[in-house]
């Protein structure tokens, strides 16, 4: 069972420009949530909203321009709105890395499903990878012959 | 899956002995427990309570048989947690395809 998601994809735009894309509040609304309320800046927790129902709070890791914004939140649409530092949380990391001019790599993990702090977690998950990647793949047949 | 539930199955998958243990019977064959304690490096009675957490994660499934008590892998928990992750990684693509529209405009 995996601890972390991991994605990764190519945009052709300057750091800058997505840096600001997912840090400011007037842009991060125009793709992620459809509002921000509250303080949304490093060391602060703000209110993202989806939709009419879905409300979560948000804590500010860190925001580093141009190249890294990270937050943790309560993943799953849980409605979480109070200090997700009190309860276990993910920790969600944007790392932007301008690898020629206007075109960047974006790497999005999230981490801490085990509801440990996200640096152990990924330290055990870096300490056990193989065993996590041969489960998952034993899992996976396994799942694959209870389906048949 | 409840946020409490997807946090207690990957607590339980997060140590390496109780990880060891989910291995041995991720094909699905139920192991008897003294089997299934030998060779963990700790003592039996570890490996007793260490199956115990994961019976309590709905991970395994305890079984008597004779006098013999069999583990099973309990794949319930273990799809609700994949299934868990798999829509969390789906909403982040599409989050991230919207991001790339935005940016790139």
């Amino acid at each position: 069972m995996q601890n972390i998601i991991q994605r990764e994809l190519m945009i052709n735009a300057t750091a800058e420009r997505i840096y600001n894309a997912i840090a400011l509040a007037e842009q991060v609304v125009k793709w992620f949530p459809d509002t921000v309320s509250g303080d949304y800046r490093q060391g602060a927790q703000a209110l993202f909203s989806f939709g009419e129902k879905h409300r979560s709070s948000v804590y500010i890791e860190a925001a580093n321009p141009y190249h890294y914004f990270a937050y943790r939140w309560v993943p799953g649409g849980t409605n979480f709105t109070g200090d997700v530092r009190t309860v276990p949380n993910t920790l969600v990391e944007f790392h932007i890395t301008e690898l020629e001019p206007g075109r960047s790599k974006v790497s999005l993990t999230e981490t801490g499903f085990a509801g440990l702090p996200a640096d152990i977690a990924a330290s055990s998950l870096q300490q056990n990878s193989n065993g996590w990647d041969f489960m998952l793949g034993r899992l996976q047949q396994y799942f694959s012959a209870e389906a048949k | 899956m409840s946020q409490a539930a997807v946090v207690q199955l990957f607590k339980a998958l997060g140590d390496p002995v109780r990880l060891q243990i989910v291995q041995r019977l991720s094909n699905g064959v139920p192991l008897c427990m003294g089997e299934l304690s030998k060779d963990l490096g700790i003592s039996r009675q570890g490996a007793r309570k260490q199956i115990q957490a994961l019976v309590t994660a709905n991970v395994v499934q305890l079984h008597p048989v004779g006098r013999e008590v069999k583990v099973q892998l309990d794949a319930t928990a273990l799809t609700q947690g994949r299934d868990f992750i798999a829509a969390l990684e789906a909403q982040w693509d599409q989050r991230l395809q919207a991001l790339k529209q935005f940016t790139e405009q």
